[in-house]
């Protein structure tokens, strides 16, 4: 006992003593051990290593580097750039897409129904388990996996090019005066894609505040389930105002202003973030613009198609089974002779509309709250229920992609829908809550109840305030 | 749409709900912050404020009556004199004649509460984007609800750090603090050398004066000039001149060697322009100051400007072999001294 005592005593001593020494160190201990490391290290290399000239491929990469950042050409080659992928993506995406549609809703589907017929399986069972459950995943994996696809490897593959950092050196100085860091460029790009993935990207930010901001407004980057809306809707509606030379490239147009709009709300917020509740000045940034690489293709392939297209797909579809049995059970379950679904489209109606939209979007958005992949089969099937159109899809509470697309626009008229609502719909499809995918994701990525309530329910706040606004100001003007 | 509000007042109640929400939302200012403001002055607060405040004037040899601390915790000096009773009721202070005095138990209840203040300006300096003008008014709020076990696990977390970022030092959990050293800036003579070890932080207009003079912890200063109650030196590489009462809020320690006079700062570096590391300014700190050291921002190194972005902030430099991005934020706080061509 007393020798333990003893060593106990010489121990806090000893400690104290240290403390004690630290103090007589000063401020600047750090730096001076720093320094003489390197010190040492300069001598014994100047003493021994021979350098001859600069590194292979520097000549060449500093010209490089002299087109993509200059002051003219920079921001076009970014924005062409972009541009290039995002209409790989869309345009590629689609005719595996229809495959995979075809394959899973007019093969598939239609001999699960007889399976399910064939060994008596009650109709309720079926409607929950195949029109709903299965209904739902097929669609997702068939909208959602193409395009990731195609846009993950071509993201990763211009990572790994070396062009991204150069994206951030471009763009870093919006980011510095929205109070945000640098490198929120590559996560709002990431974001894109996806915005769970985005959110899993902002580790890359070691600042605990800008962080945060960055994880908040990565969801004001359009994410690749909302493309589709944005295509069909401008398509259907904003393109058809034009003549017929200049729908496809006004369509177009408006989709990528809603994505550009898209990024001002991310550098808009989080300037507004960096003055309020996640105050603070915007830390060092210093980023690496390392030498060019020819990309090693079969290795990025496979990791982007794993570790991002295959686990991102994986949670939506864990999401997307339960919306659809939820879908089919709204549509289905009566009460007081009409479906739940209608009633609540009924009540909320003249909310909605003094937002521009109406009911049917509203529902629609809760109801796709796991994948924003299926808002728009959504809403066709709750306006078949909610307007009595005979002769549409396949049957109460089932999602479906119509085969043409006057068939879809006349639907939507039926429905009540003008460019005005088609216009909201875009900005409410931008500024909305993030998918469950998301808000799981941003929950475990911050561990706080707090930061995940704001990141649901801000945008959603933003994007009411603006249809808000443009459907009042489109009424006073337009009327 | 006939049964629909009219849209001009449509748009007037929604521009009003707008600026009603700002006006209970909006920081600083808004109904909710001026609440969460008013909560703060509580009993416990006055009680551990005045404690510091014998404490500082204690360790720096300072008089301390009934109307300084009156001023100091902002109170009348009837409410001051009611606090210290109550004081002196709990064993904390002791009375002889018109001054006050620490016991012990009051002595060891100041330093924790010391402690926890600047562990937290410390961790905002370090840690946090916060701004220097904000650390010490949010360690004040801070150091009275933060418990003892969650600010020894801060100061785990960012390295147990035995000075806060203004220089003062950090007592131990146990409440050993050293001996106050160094002097005021408004003594030193001409000719003097000196580091600063310590920025007094109130009252803050002169903080801000000073912070804005690039007056940290850790900055060399030379003396060149001493007379009619103004102090001429330099540091940064910049002339400065401070009125005694500016310059008592400096503390300083005697160094020994010459001070680096002549250097450039990295920002200034023309593209294709070569230059050696002299060192980073000390208001560069915490994280930021150790990542740009371990890139090999280090007194000797060499760089070169390469690249400037498109948007002309960042520029890119070629270090050690590497191309970096600095902002130009931080390349002001980094010394350097040109190279010419062809030496």
């Amino acid at each position: 006992m007393a020798a333990s005592n003893n060593t106990e005593k010489e121990e806090e001593a000893i400690l104290s003593l240290a403390n004690k020494l630290r103090w007589d160190l000063g401020v600047d201990l750090h730096d001076i051990v720093i320094e003489s490391i390197y010190e040492d290290a300069t001598r014994i290399a100047r003493k021994t290593v021979e350098i001859k000239g600069e590194q292979r491929g520097y000549y060449l990469d500093k010209s490089i580097d002299k087109i993509v950042t200059s002051r003219l050409l920079g921001f076009p080659i970014m924005f062409l750039v972009l541009a290039v992928v995002f209409w790989i993506t869309i345009a590629g995406a689609n005719y595996p897409s229809r495959l995979l549609s075809g394959l899973f809703l007019d093969t598939i589907h239609p001999f699960l129904k007889g399976f399910a017929a064939n060994i008596g399986m009650p109709h309720w069972l079926t409607g929950v388990l195949v029109d709903g459950a299965y209904i739902s995943v097929a669609w997702v994996v068939s909208v959602m996996l193409p395009p990731m696809a195609i846009f993950f490897p071509l993201f990763t593959l211009l990572e790994d090019l070396g062009y991204l950092p150069r994206v951030a050196f471009n763009m870093d100085s919006l980011f510095r005066k929205a109070g945000a860091h640098g490198k929120q460029a590559l996560t709002l790009s990431m974001g894109f894609g996806c915005n769970a993935a985005g959110v899993i990207a902002t580790r890359i930010i070691d600042s605990p505040r800008e962080r945060l901001v960055a994880i908040i407004t990565n969801n004001f980057s359009l994410c690749n389930g909302r493309w589709p809306t944005q295509i069909l809707i401008a398509t259907l509606f904003i393109g058809s105002a034009a003549s017929p030379h200049w729908a496809g490239i006004l369509s177009a147009g408006a989709v990528v202003g809603i994505a550009v709009l898209g990024i001002f709300f991310s550098l808009v917020v989080s300037w507004g973030l960096s003055k309020s509740i996640l105050k603070g000045e915007a830390s060092a940034f210093s980023l690496e613009l390392p030498p060019y690489r020819p990309p090693r293709i079969l290795k990025t392939l496979y990791t982007s198609l794993i570790d991002r297209s295959v686990f991102v797909l994986w949670r939506a579809i864990i999401f997307a089974a339960p919306a659809g049995v939820v879908i089919w059970l709204l549509a289905n379950i009566q009460v007081s002779g009409s479906s739940l679904a209608e009633h609540f489209i009924h009540w909320a109606n003249p909310f909605a509309l003094l937002f521009g939209l109406n009911g049917v979007i509203l529902l629609a958005y809760i109801i796709a709250i796991p994948a924003n992949e299926i808002v728009i089969p959504t809403i066709l099937m709750l306006t078949v229920v909610s307007t009595g159109i005979i002769g549409m899809g396949e049957g109460a509470g089932v999602l479906f992609q119509s085969g043409s697309l006057a068939d879809i626009k006349d639907i939507l008229q039926a429905g009540g829908w003008t460019l005005m609502t088609a216009v909201n719909l875009m900005l409410f499809s931008l500024l909305h809550n993030p998918c469950s995918t998301t808000i799981y994701t941003i929950y475990k990525e911050t561990n706080s109840l707090k930061w995940t309530l704001v990141s649901t329910f801000l945008p959603v706040a933003i994007g009411l305030t603006v249809c808000f606004f443009v459907t009042q100001l489109w009424r006073l003007f337009m009327l | 749409m006939s049964n629909m509000i009219n849209p001009a007042w449509a748009l007037l109640i929604g521009v009003a709900t707008l600026i009603f929400i700002g006006f209970i939302f909006w920081p600083n200012i808004g109904l909710i912050s001026i609440l969460l403001r008013s909560r703060h002055n509580t009993h416990r607060e006055q009680v551990e404020d005045a404690l510091k405040f014998l404490f500082d004037c204690e360790y720096k040899n300072i008089f301390c009556g009934l109307q300084s601390i009156a001023s100091n915790l902002d109170i009348s000096e009837e409410k001051a004199a009611r606090l210290l009773g109550h004081l002196t009721s709990m064993g904390l202070i002791a009375v002889h004649g018109d001054t006050f005095s620490l016991t012990d138990s009051g002595r060891s209840y100041a330093l924790q509460v010391i402690r926890l203040h600047r562990i937290w300006e410390k961790y905002l300096a370090d840690v946090t984007g916060a701004g220097h003008l904000e650390w010490h008014e949010a360690a004040d709020q801070k150091e009275h609800r933060l418990s003892i076990e969650e600010a020894d696990r801060l100061a785990a977390q960012i390295g147990n750090p035995v000075f806060d970022p203004h220089g003062d030092p950090i007592p131990s959990s146990t409440g050993e603090i050293p001996e106050h050293t160094g002097q005021p800036l408004s003594a030193l003579k001409v000719g003097d050398t000196g580091r600063i070890v310590h920025v007094e932080d109130e009252p803050k207009v002169i903080y801000a004066q000073l912070m804005a003079l690039g007056l940290y912890p850790g900055t060399q200063l030379h003396v060149i000039e001493s007379a009619d109650g103004k102090i001429k030196f330099i540091a940064n590489n910049e002339e400065c001149l401070l009125t005694s009462h500016f310059a008592s809020a400096v503390t300083v320690v005697l160094i020994p060697h010459e001070i680096q006079v002549n250097y450039a700062l990295l920002s200034s570096l023309k593209l294709g322009e070569k230059a050696e590391i002299k060192g980073i300014s000390p208001s560069c700190r915490g994280q930021q100051r150790r990542r740009l050291m371990d890139l090999g921002i280090i007194p000797g190194t060499l760089v070169t400007a390469e690249l400037k972005s498109a948007s002309g902030d960042p520029v890119a430099y070629r270090i050690l072999g590497a191309n970096i991005a600095i902002r130009k934020k931080q390349a002001d706080h980094i010394f350097v001294n040109r190279v010419i061509a062809g030496q």
